[in-house]
């Protein structure tokens, strides 16, 4: 019976050999030496035919069992061979080289916080309008209660184009223009562009950017402004926002109301960990917005009922962006340089 | 408007602290700019009392003085003013306390003497350039006059009633009444509940029955341009340096102190809001005062010594010889009071505003008067102001106020009364308003307010405030009140006016907050994308591609454009630019990202792809706008340097044209648009690039793009080629005609691609080949394109190799026949172009 035990003893030999082989050469060269034509499996079922006929099932169940498991243990030992040499592969990949970026366009600060703006607004209703930038004298100033000759005028330093046209200093014109083109109430228009100052220092640029509402209707109340500035606030700066109405002078609006936002780095309180809050200087408010009610003289000058109601406000873009992204200088807005805009 | 607290208590007994007082007058819309301190650097400083002055022992210009400063000893104090003198009342600056300026005064030896502070001068405290001596606190050093209480030890700043807080409001254009302390003094006395007071006159002893002014005229041209117009003379006077309570109190706000006639106007401008002019009477020459406007081209030389060519708008302030003053604006050099004047005729008028705004600034004479004048001056307090001036000269000057003033009030005031709704009033604020505080605060305004049904009975239904008298005339019966705003309120004309008051006081911070209903016309329903819109699609678009957005302004230099050739007729000139740089609109969009590229370059940018949305002007007369000004919408886009990022994988490259084109060939793809064409410009049209391309789009010229030339790219600083191109959005909008993409279904069948390699001459356009190849129409053709360039070395030629691919839509070709199809091309194309195949 010395057979079986040969035939056992294989797995143990091949065994053994594996576990010096360290390529897949070597593996070959065990499988042909333990199962080859010639190896030593064949040699020992050469012997078959000497073994006792009554054993030889038992003897052929042994040898069949030991070539089955002499395939396994060389697949094993293939497999982890194959598998150790792609992981040496994988040793020599570097997955820190640098990746094949594609371009990343942007969009400048002043388009996304329009955009935002315009946004919340078109949610709530409003249709956005557009309309010239070089602007007669009396869809900037006459038709919006800006008498000539009067000191209201001065609040706006204008650059002239001629006696009569002016480059726009407000996006109110809108008003005028989108409430001509309606003929009548009601209409809740929103008027995002370029706007234009003669000023030019640290905090002032010549041109920048407004967002204008008008809403007009029946029944119009300071109340009704409040909550929409208050919504558009909240969805800009976050739920927590609180506002803060003072009354203020437009010629165009009337009650005027120049509008605060809480302080959205110190929360209102003027303090952050640093000491005083360099945002809002310590006051806890922001000055953000012009608002006010509509003015009766301005719905004479676009032949509006003298019954209706309606209000009227305007934000400054980069007031907005600059507190939105900690942008500290305007100038920046308008140098266009490379590294600013790919921040966005 | 400076306004300080100290001031402001001689009218109300305000008795908090001014960080409140400027929170409460910012909520009541009338702003705190700032809080000054301007006596804050003498803070430290104390009375003291020369208890005894020697001279040095060591040196002849020193003093040595003995000084009570409260302190358990007296101080020994080295003094170098010749006016020192024991038994004055002095300032000192303790040991330990710091002057203006940081000076710290330490105790020190002076030529052998101990010195433990120092006696100081006008100058050494901040308060004025008097460094003549030290102060003396004389007797007249208080405004309220009499002995000299102080007691050494005292603060200096409140033994002294000095302005040590002064408010910086800002005041809108439509309260001129709060440009004086008296106007801020109103405002605050209604918000916390306190009273009001006005200065008393004090006549006694500072008035004269001489009647000097009975012999002159006075002559006002018409109502309009004076309403009210009166002169007062005071006689005997003899110009001095004003007493010291004046001239720090002018200082602490804002004023510059000149001597006693000349700082009682400015005083009395700033308390009531009344600007004042003092003429030399002795100057007046012919017995007459007239109020008229200029002959056109008449000259006045100014106070200034200006020689000013004056307008028939400008109001003057005549003699019996001509002008001698602009009235409101500026006085005449000829009749300016001086040292030596001795009788001075002072003037309080009312000019019309406007005409007084356009002489102002037609002459750039803004002045604190002017600014007053063309806001509005109160009429009803105008002849107040004025007596109170004429009897503070008086005091000051040593001299007396002639009782009867000259006077012409020629359109007296009147304010009609404006009716008010209640109702009306509700729905606009948002509120309900209770009748008690309608009728506080309005009365608390100064208004007159009676019931309609009154009417004609005369009787105010609840009146307060001095100028407040009853409405002479009513407005509709379906209000509820009829009210007279007082003659200080310019700007209460009209219910809304009123409206705004109640909203005011009632507080526009405390309305609850609602949202309103919002409609949108279902006519608009449907109708084509607004302009807008679509230009922000297209910013999305050029972000997407990979370009960041640049903002420009919209103004640039003519000189610029000039520079780069672009035409001069149709450009739009700003009448008042900022500066050269920034004087025409900018007719293309492009000369603005030439400054980007400026300003990058100076960075050291490797790279840059920009793109702008933006407006170029033109002038247009048929505008659609009926502003005479065209608005084009562009698209600017600029590549420079560096296609990619620098380093690995990348190549270093540079962007070119390819870049450029492709952009718009994308773009108008997006857009739903036909394949544009691209064809060298015409020689002049755009002579800045080299080469020039004009895009087509369906035959119409729809861009121009091309390479800066290397001159005009130098002037920027760029070394490398810029490639720029301009594109027409309104075009693009109009040929897409809101285009959208159209769906084929997709191919069952496989294509066959061939390749055919055209050996052409280097003047044979890609375009001709492409054009040859589609007029051949190869049978079953899908598509074809460029697909690779080669130049043989030491050749002129090129080769260029296209691939046609073809595709049968009901079943597989067979290579023979796409072969014979191909030979059939390459056939066309060496007959047509005579290239070799």
């Amino acid at each position: 019976m010395g057979l079986i035990a040969e035939l056992e003893g294989l797995t143990a030999a091949l065994q053994q050999g594996l576990d010096q082989a360290v390529s897949l050469p070597e593996v070959e060269a065990l499988r042909v030496a333990f199962m080859g034509r010639k190896g030593r499996l064949a040699g020992l079922m050469a012997r078959l035919k000497e073994v006792d006929p009554e054993d030889r099932p038992a003897v052929g169940q042994a040898a069949n069992a030991a070539k089955q498991r002499l395939a396994e243990l060389l697949e094993e030992r293939i497999a982890r061979l194959k598998a150790l040499a792609e992981g040496a592969e994988e040793r020599f990949f570097d997955p820190s080289m640098p990746g094949r970026p594609p371009y990343r366009g942007s969009l400048h600060p002043v388009t996304l916080v329009m955009n935002e703006l315009c946004s919340i607004l078109e949610g709530i209703g409003y249709e956005v309008v557009s309309g010239p930038e070089a602007e007669t004298d009396f869809h900037n100033f006459a038709a919006l209660n800006f008498p000539k000759d009067h000191p209201a005028r001065d609040m706006q330093d204008t650059l002239y184009l001629g006696e009569d046209l002016v480059m726009r200093t407000h996006t109110s014109p809108m008003q005028v223009r989108s409430m001509l083109a309606h003929k009548k109430p009601p209409l809740a228009v929103l008027a995002p562009g370029k706007v234009y100052r003669r000023d030019f220092d640290l905090t002032h640029t010549p041109m920048f950017h407004q967002v204008e509402g008008l809403l007009v209707g029946q029944n119009i109340s300071l109340g009704d402004l409040r909550g929409t500035l208050a919504y558009l606030a909240r969805e800009l700066f976050g739920p927590e926002t609180r506002l803060r109405f003072r009354p203020s002078f437009f010629p165009f609006t009337e009650p005027s109301a120049e509008v605060d936002l809480s302080c959205m780095f110190c929360g209102g309180s003027g303090r952050t960990d640093g000491g005083t809050c360099r945002v809002c200087k310590g006051g806890g408010w922001l000055e953000i917005l012009g608002s006010g009610m509509v003015d009766p003289n301005v719905f004479k000058a676009v032949g509006f009922p003298e019954d209706c109601s309606g209000f009227a406000f305007g934000l400054g873009v980069e007031r907005i962006a600059m507190l939105k992204y900690g942008i500290g200088d305007l100038r920046m807005f308008f140098e266009n340089d490379a590294r600013f805009l790919e921040r966005f | 408007m400076l306004l300080s607290l100290r001031w402001l208590r001689e009218f109300t007994p305000y008795e908090g602290t001014a960080e409140e007082l400027g929170a409460r007058l910012t909520m009541l819309g009338l702003e705190l700019e700032e809080l000054r301190h301007p006596c804050r650097e003498m803070e430290e400083t104390l009375i003291g009392r020369v208890l005894e002055c020697v001279r040095h022992p060591n040196a002849d210009h020193l003093s040595l003085c003995r000084v009570d400063t409260g302190a358990p000893e007296p101080a020994q104090i080295v003094c170098g003013a010749p006016n020192v003198a024991a038994g004055q009342h002095v300032v000192v600056a303790p040991e330990g306390s710091s002057l203006p300026g940081g000076l710290r005064i330490k105790k020190a030896k002076i030529r052998g003497e101990l010195s433990q502070g120092m006696i100081c001068s006008e100058r050494e405290l901040g308060l004025s350039d008097e460094h003549d001596g030290i102060l003396v606190l004389e007797d007249d050093i208080l405004q309220s006059g009499g002995a000299v209480s102080f007691k050494p030890g005292m603060k200096a700043t409140e033994a002294l009633r000095l302005d040590t807080e002064v408010l910086d409001i800002s005041v809108t254009p439509n309260r001129p009444d709060c440009l004086s302390v008296l106007g801020l003094a109103r405002e605050i006395a209604l918000a916390f509940g306190l009273p009001l007071r006005l200065p008393l006159l004090e006549r006694e002893g500072l008035e004269t029955d001489a009647s000097s002014l009975e012999s002159m005229r006075l002559e006002v041209e018409s109502g309009e341009i004076s309403p009210f117009y009166q002169l007062r003379l005071i006689t005997g006077l003899s110009a001095r340096r004003g007493p010291a309570w004046m001239r720090w109190r002018l200082r602490a706000c804002g004023q510059r102190a000149i001597y006693n006639l000349v700082d009682v106007t400015n005083y009395i401008m700033l308390e009531l809001g009344q600007p004042l002019h003092s003429f030399d009477f002795d100057k007046v020459r012919g017995g007459l005062v007239r109020v008229a406007l200029a002959g056109e081209g008449e000259t006045l030389s100014t106070l200034d010594g200006q020689e000013r060519s004056l307008t028939a708008s400008d109001i003057t302030i005549r003699d019996a010889h001509g002008p001698i003053g602009l009235a409101g604006v500026m006085g005449g050099a000829g009749t300016a009071v001086h040292g030596g004047s001795r009788a001075v005729l002072l003037e309080g008028a009312v000019f019309d505003p406007s005409r007084i705004r356009r002489t102002a600034r037609r002459l750039s004479l803004p002045s604190e008067a002017a600014y007053r004048f063309e806001r509005g001056v109160d009429q009803g307090l105008a002849a107040f102001a004025l007596e109170r001036a004429a009897l503070l000269i008086a005091d000051l000057g040593g001299g007396r106020m002639e009782r009867r003033p000259l006077h012409l009030e020629l359109k007296p005031l009147s304010r009609p009364a404006v009716s008010l709704r209640r109702a009306r009033a509700e729905s606009l604020i948002g509120v309900p308003l209770e009748d008690d505080f309608c009728l506080r605060a309005l009365t608390g305004l100064g208004c007159a307010v009676r019931a309609p049904e009154q009417r004609g009975r005369g009787g105010a239904f609840y009146a307060m405030g001095s100028a407040a008298r009853a409405p002479e005339q009513a407005g509709d019966a379906g209000c509820d009140w009829l009210v007279t705003p007082p003659s200080w309120r310019h700007d209460l004309e009209r219910e809304a006016d009123l409206i705004e008051e109640l909203a005011r006081v009632y507080g526009v911070d405390r309305v609850p907050e609602s949202l309103p209903k919002v409609s949108r016309p279902l006519e608009k329903a449907g109708h084509p994308e607004p302009l807008h819109k679509f230009l922000t699609r297209v910013k999305f678009w050029a972000a997407g591609a990979g370009l960041n957005e640049a903002i420009n302004y919209s103004f640039i230099g003519h000189k610029d454009l000039d520079f780069l050739g672009l035409p001069q007729e149709g450009r739009v000139s700003l009448l008042n630019p900022l500066n050269a740089d920034l004087d025409v609109l900018r007719p293309a969009v492009f000369p603005g990202l030439l400054n980007s590229l400026r300003h990058n370059l100076a960075q050291s940018v490797p790279g840059l792809r920009l793109f702008e949305v933006a407006s170029a002007f033109s002038r247009d007369a048929h505008s659609p706008y009926g502003t005479g000004v065209g608005e084009d919408p562009r698209l600017g886009l600029l590549f420079y340097g560096e296609r990619h990022r620098q380093g690995w994988p990348f190549k270093s490259e540079d962007a070119d044209y390819s870049d450029l084109k492709g952009c718009a060939e994308a773009l108008a793809q997006w857009l739903g648009l036909p394949a544009p064409e691209f064809d060298l410009e015409e020689p002049d049209a755009s002579p800045w690039f080299a080469p020039a391309v004009v895009m087509r789009v369906k035959g119409e010229r729809a861009g121009f793009m091309g390479r800066l030339k290397t001159d005009l790219a130098r002037a920027c600083h760029a070394r490398k080629a810029v490639w720029l191109g301009e594109f027409f959005l309104d075009k693009l909008r109009s040929a897409a005609n809101g285009g959208r993409a159209s769906f084929t279904p997709l191919p069952a069948y496989p294509a066959v691609r061939r390749d055919i390699t055209v050996m052409a001459p280097p003047d044979m356009r890609a375009g001709s080949m492409a054009a040859a190849i589609r007029d051949c129409r190869p049978e079953h053709m899908e598509t074809f394109f460029l697909l690779d360039v080669y130049q043989p070395e030491g050749s002129a030629e090129r080769h260029l190799t296209w691939r046609l691919i073809f595709r049968h839509p009901a079943g597989s070709l067979l290579d023979a026949e796409v072969d014979k199809t191909r030979d059939k091309v390459a056939e066309f194309l060496r007959r047509r172009l005579a290239v070799r195949i």
